[in-house]
């Protein structure tokens, strides 16, 4: 999505970018840790360039690898109990299941709003600064901590 | 289990028949029912009622709706202990919570599927339907998963 005049010349006016090489992305990046994930799907809603996705794909590993005291991680500690090998693969999860979708996160459609950090319940959405020369092809400069929402 | 409460004479009996029995060479079976109260329960009352003997590996727990079953109670049953599980609920259509069964089949699809991914029999959980005046079809259900359970090796555990 590229940024419009107005948006380049707003950016521009920002010290520490230069106006040639601002693009679409700029402001955070998204760190997702999926071992916190609940499925919620609150950050597919608010999510205005549509980079996160539902998907009906659930992968059993997930749950070895939630923290104890949530429901996923005492999912995973009584698999792990019966299991007779490491599971094998996804499967789709039915309709009405839906906490246990998995998110899809394209990162090349994000635009760094942190719109979905506000809206995880669980934490498992962080925004860092964005450095200089910390995302391929982004000539950042300047310290960009501003722009991470509180 | 109120299901196979007979008088007090009878389950003395029927104690120290079950007592005088052979052990299983790998040990008895236990299968934890999760019966609705609206219908299964029903059923299962007036099985008990009508005095019809039931496999002794079932032990029941009363939930308001099978809806209120999710995927963690059905695994935290097995990994405690339990070879199998199986919910009883209203008829599709029937629930009394409006759509609690259908979301209680669909959970028991997604515990089967995450028990095949790791090599353990899916139909260790299963889900059945009946109304509260089918007492022959919660038997029916009830024989069902103890031939099932019982055809199978008892759950080893780490």
């Amino acid at each position: 999505m590229p940024l419009t005049a107005r948006g380049r010349e707003i950016l521009g006016s920002l010290p520490g970018v230069a106006p040639a090489v601002t693009t679409d992305g700029i402001g955070c990046e998204i760190v997702r840790r999926e071992e916190l994930c609940i499925g919620c799907g609150r950050c597919v809603k608010v999510c205005p360039s549509a980079a996160i996705a539902e998907s009906s794909r659930f992968d059993p590993a997930q749950l070895y690898d939630a923290p104890a005291g949530t429901t996923r991680g005492a999912l995973g500690a009584a698999l792990r109990r019966i299991a007779r090998h490491e599971p094998d693969g996804t499967f789709e999860v039915p309709e009405r299941v839906r906490t246990f979708r998995t998110i899809e996160f394209d990162r090349t459609r994000c635009l760094g709003c942190g719109a979905c950090t506000r809206a995880c319940p669980t934490g498992a959405v962080t925004a860092r600064p964005v450095n200089a020369g910390e995302i391929g092809g982004f000539a950042v400069s300047a310290d960009l901590s501003w722009a991470v929402p509180a | 289990m109120p299901s196979a409460a007979p008088s007090t004479g009878g389950a003395v009996a029927e104690l120290e028949e079950s007592a005088a029995e052979p052990a299983a060479d790998d040990g008895e079976r236990t299968i934890i029912g999760f019966f609705c109260r609206e219908c299964a329960y029903a059923a299962a009352d007036a099985t008990g009622n009508a005095r019809v003997p039931l496999p002794a590996t079932v032990r029941s727990v009363l939930v308001p709706c099978t809806g209120r079953v999710g995927p963690l109670h059905v695994m935290s049953a097995l990994a405690e202990g339990a070879d199998g599980v199986f919910l009883a609920g209203c008829l599709e259509g029937q629930c009394h919570h409006r759509e609690g069964n259908l979301s209680a089949i669909e959970r028991i699809a997604f515990v089967q599927r995450l028990l095949g991914s790791v090599g353990v029999e899916p139909e260790r959980v299963q889900m059945f339907t009946m109304s509260a005046a089918d007492s022959p079809r919660f038997v029916a259900a009830t024989k069902a998963m103890h031939a099932t359970i019982s055809a199978l090796p008892r759950l080893e555990r780490r």
